[in-house]
Formats: C-alpha cells, structure tokens, sequence
C-alpha cells in the first residue's frame, strides 16, 4: 500500500502545479474572455528567474554564458521575488499584446495570437540569452530542510510538501482577496461587464493589469516550483504544462477558481494512476477528460452555463 | 546547399497557403477550428504507412508512380474527412473558444496516439517515403495544382448555395437557422472540407518531407496555421492564401540574422493583428484595388 500512497502523493502534487498555472489562466479568462498563451512562458520565465536567484550560473550558450548572482538567495525570497518578476512582464504583455487590441475593440480571438506571438519572443528570448540546454536547479536550495520527509509510512520528497502547502496558501489568500477585499469585488464587477464598471466609477484598465499582474505571479510561482521539483528541461518547458493546464482550465469550468483547483488535482491524480506500460499516453490524459467534459458539460465542474441572450 | 533551399521554399509556401484555407473554411463559417494539424498528421501518416508497407503502390520502384500518389491524396483526405465527420457532429455544438479549445485537445490526443501507437514508429516516425517526384519542381507543380484548385472550391462557394449559408450562419446564427438554413449542416460541411484539405495536404508533405512523425501536428501548428488566416484577412479565401505563403516564408527568409529570427517572427504575429485587425486583405480592400485596375467594361466572371 505504500506503493499507492506514494503514487496518490505524486499524483496530488502534480495536480497541485497544474492547480496554481491554471489558476492564471482562469483570472485572465473571467476578466477578458480570452486566453492567455502567453501563460506557459510567463511560467518559463519563473523557472529560470528562481534558477538564477538561488545563485544558478549560466551554461556556455547564451549571450550572458557564465553570470551568475555573487551569493544566492534562500529559497522563500528567489520565489517570490522571480513570482514579482514574472507579474512585471505579465503586466507589459497586457500593454503589448491585449491592449492595444482592447481600446480598438477588435476581435477578442484576435488575441490569441497575440499572445501567442509575445510568448514566441520571450521564449526565444530566453533561448537566446540562457542557450537551450536544460538547468538543474542547485541541490540544497531549500537551504535547513531535508531532502524527504517520512509522511505515513510513505517517503515523499519535500518540495513536493512545500508544493502543496504553497498551492493551498494562495487558493486561500486568492479566494480570500477575491471574496472579501475590495479590490477582488472591483475584480469581479469588471469581469462581469467592463463598462458598467467603468460607469461605477471603477478603472477596468487598472483592474485588468493587476489581473494579469496576479495572474503573472501565480506562473512564475509555479513555475518556480516545479523547476525545484523536476528541473528545467529548456525554454519550451513550459509549454507542456501550458497545455495540461489548459485542459485543468475547461474541466473546472473556464473562469472558475475552485474548479481549477478541483479540475487541477483530478488530473494530477489521474495521470499519477496510469500504470507505468501505458505510460506514454499519460499526456493524453488531461486532454482526454478536457474532450469527454466539453461534450457532455461545457460548462466544466464548476462552471456556469452560458446563456445566449437573443 | 542554397539552391535546395531555394526550391523547395516554395513548396512549404504553398503547402502553408492550403493549410490557411483549411483553418479558413470553418471559418467562413463562424467556426473557430484548430483541428488542421490534426488531419494533415492523418493525411501524412497515411501516405507514409501506405507508400511504406503497401509493395502493390510501387514504393520500391526508383520513382514512386503518380497514380499510386493520388490513390493515396484520395484515401488520406477520405480517411481525414471521414473522422471529421464522425467527430464533426458533438464537437460543433460548441461554440467560440470552446469549440477552439476543444480542437486543440483533439489535436494533442491525435499526437499522443501517433507517438504511442504500434504501427506509427513511435518518437522516430516513419522513415524513407518513396519520392513520386525526382525534384521539388515536381511538387511545386503537385502543390501548386491542389492549392488551385482548393481556390477555385473557395471562390466557388462564394456563389454558392453553400457558401451563402456560410456567410448567413458566420454573421448571425439565430437568424441563419430561422431562415431554414439547417446550421448545423452548413457547419459539418466546412467542417469535412477543411479536414480533407488538410489531409490531401498531409500526404504530399510526407512524401515531400520523405519522413514523417508526431511532430507533425502539434499545438504549435494548431497557433501558427490560425496566424496564417488571422496575418493574411479571415473575410476572403486570399487572405489565408497570402498569410500562408508570407508566413512560412518570413522564418526561413530570417535565417541570416540567425537567432533572433523566431524573435522578429513572434514580434510580426504580434504585431501584425494589432495594425491589421482584419488582416491584410479584406474584402473592401479588394474592392478599392479593382477599382484601381484600368476599366475594361465590367470584369466578367469566369465561367468554369
């Protein structure tokens, strides 16, 4: 039984990553209605900030081969200082790939491809000034922890501990600030219609960038932390999980924020769960639920059903 | 090595024209599918399973015979339409991103099963796919004649009945059924088209790649055919042929400037909806244009 508590472990803390990317895209989708590609290399980018903070040095291929920071910084300030980098480039996304197209008022699928093409560049980017080879990120990085932990019976490795209790902090703060604070109700008031916000007296404009602001730190958190858990592979790392998270998104219901994390750590568990021979069709497996749900509950989990008003 | 390039350049620019049409069809229709590089990976694979392991087509002859290219182009946009078909009806009831996002799935289930199949070749794909032509002039000249006449379908429909129930189901779909136009139809029916294009399209790249795997049809594609439609104008069949051709250019055009060239390409796809909402040609653009040519009496429609 060991083997299952340990498989079930795996399981939970994959789902939680997938659970805080899919959270970005869920603020972003509830707000603007559209999806943000860019997403997946904003989450990139919280790798390889993490990376360098924790006093990482550059491979030999990129144009900054061989900096490194003098003294590396414990763990807890890298992360959220790389989530704060990630929420400044997120926001300069907005200006660059959804605003422009906003104050025209131009197809919102237009964005798409946008947002695809900002996350082309800063992938590229990053390829360009990191190289593409893959980065480990430093061992001892979670400086006075050990490595496991002994958790009922089962051996689990820290960080995949630290992953779920980071998880589950922000979906409380997030849900919290959502719910009660004021900013989260003028969050919710432009989501729901922009202009009668605007009209309430309300700067949609404002709430839209600390939306993506949010949403940019919650990638680069993850991303953080998954590149703690499992290593950087290179730039197009996060595409993957752009995608899986993606299909967490649908499943939960597309603007929902329990749904994500409810739809997050299915998927994480299911993946977890597919025996080791039939391993390569795991990453079908998001997308397989993301199919069956569509057509039988487009509005996921937790969603609501959209009415088409004539 | 540089005058390969400069030839077979053109084939990828054509092929990229066919799949911009293919994401257009359901367009013009309203439908946002990101199905395409589902069905040209069926197309591909088709062709390569059948010019592999079939002796009867004459894959071991020194060049592979023409009818046997065709028996293939007919099989793999039979096989890619048929599915299309088949999954048309559930997935089209979605609308808008859903029905985008659902598209993207059944692309990525599509990459997964050919990565994983056993008959597929697993990461490594399919190797050696008999050449039917000896240069890429000849599949210049086989690209070129499935683009034209995937034209000459587009500007058909603008007269037809079909294409009239696009428009209608594109512009109101409310309106377009209580006019008796059954919009579920109209929409399956572009559906099937576009996934027939791009499974024609898929089987002669396979033989134009001589390998073929996974790769092949992946989220990327699904994003980049999209840029073709939405760079070159989504309201005439010109635009995706333009986008298309334009944009499988620019990354290959860019390679002296080495690797800032996918910069400057993610910048253009950015930039390029911004200045252009609607994409470089539209339809009153092409109007103006016309009426720039000198007067010869009224232009004459061809007759087909």
């Amino acid at each position: 039984m060991d083997n299952l508590l340990q498989i079930l472990f795996n399981g939970l803390s994959v789902g939680a990553v997938y659970a805080l990317f899919a959270l970005g895209y869920t603020l972003v989708f509830s707000v603007l209605g559209v999806i943000n590609f860019a997403h997946g290399a904003v989450f990139t980018l919280g790798a390889y900030f993490t990376y360098l903070l924790l006093g990482g040095a550059v491979g030999s291929n990129g144009l900054l081969a061989g900096a490194q920071l003098p003294e590396g910084l414990p763990f807890w300030v890298a992360l959220v200082l790389a989530g704060l980098g990630c929420a400044l480039v997120s926001v300069g996304l907005e200006a660059v790939a959804f605003g422009p197209l906003r104050r025209r008022q131009a197809e919102p699928l237009l964005s798409l491809i946008t947002s695809l093409g900002a996350g082309v560049v800063l992938v590229n980017l990053i390829q360009i000034l990191m190289g593409a080879e893959g980065y480990a990120l430093p061992a001892g990085s979670l400086g006075q922890l050990p490595v496991t932990l002994e958790l009922g019976g089962a051996r689990v490795r820290t960080i995949q501990v630290v992953l779920m209790l980071v998880s589950a902090l922000v979906v409380v703060v997030l849900t919290l600030w959502l719910e009660r604070s004021r900013g989260g109700k003028a969050l919710q008031a432009v989501a729901e219609d922009a202009t009668t916000a605007r009209l309430l007296g309300i700067d949609s404009d404002a709430m839209i960038q600390l939306c993506f602001a949010v949403s940019g730190f919650l990638a680069g958190l993850s991303g953080g932390l998954v590149g703690l858990s499992l290593s950087i592979t290179g730039p197009y790392f996060g595409i993957g999980y752009g995608l899986e998270a993606l299909g967490v998104l649908v499943l939960g219901g597309l603007g929902s924020v329990p749904g994500a994390v409810l739809a997050g750590l299915i998927v994480g568990l299911a993946e977890a769960l597919v025996p080791g021979e039939w391993s390569g069709y795991k990453d079908a497996v998001a997308f397989a639920f993301l199919f069956g749900m569509l057509l039988l509950r487009p509005q996921g989990l937790l969603g609501r059903a959209v009415v088409t008003k004539v | 090595m540089e005058t390969g390039l400069d030839m077979t350049l053109p084939v990828q620019m054509v092929l990229g024209a066919l799949l911009g049409l293919s994401v257009y069809l359901p367009l013009a229709s309203g439908q946002l599918s990101l199905a395409t590089p589902g069905f040209y990976a069926i197309g591909g694979y088709c062709a390569a399973l059948l010019s592999t392991g079939w002796p009867a087509l004459g894959g071991e002859l020194p060049t592979f015979p023409l009818p046997s290219l065709l028996l293939e182009l007919v099989l793999g946009g039979g096989l890619a339409g048929l599915i299309a078909l088949l999954i048309g009806r559930p997935v089209l009831r979605l609308q808008g991103i859903y029905l985008a996002i659902a598209t993207i799935a059944l692309v990525e289930i599509l990459r997964v099963l050919n990565l994983n199949l056993p008959f597929t070749g697993g990461a490594l794909g399919i190797f050696a796919i008999p050449q039917p032509f000896n240069d890429p002039a000849g599949y210049l000249a086989a690209a070129s004649l499935l683009l034209a006449l995937a034209c000459w379908l587009c500007q058909r429909l603008e007269t037809m009945r079909l294409g009239r129930a696009q428009a209608a189901v594109r512009d109101d779909e409310l309106a377009a059924r209580s006019m008796g136009i059954d919009t579920a139809r109209v929409k399956l029916t572009s559906f099937v088209l576009s996934a027939v294009i791009a499974g024609v399209t898929g089987v002669l790249s396979a033989h134009f790649l001589n390998t073929w795997n996974a790769k092949q049809g992946s989220f990327d594609a699904s994003i980049t055919t999209l840029a073709f439609v939405v760079f070159g104008g989504s309201r005439t069949w010109l635009g995706p042929v333009l986008g298309g051709l334009v944009l499988t250019a620019l990354p290959e055009l860019l390679r002296p400037i080495g690797d800032l060239r996918l910069v400057v390409y993610g910048l253009v796809i950015l930039v390029g909806p911004v200045l252009f909402p609607q994409g470089l040609i539209t339809p009153e653009r092409l109007k103006q244009w016309r009426q720039l040519l000198p007067q010869r009496g009224r232009p004459r429609r061809a007759e087909p």
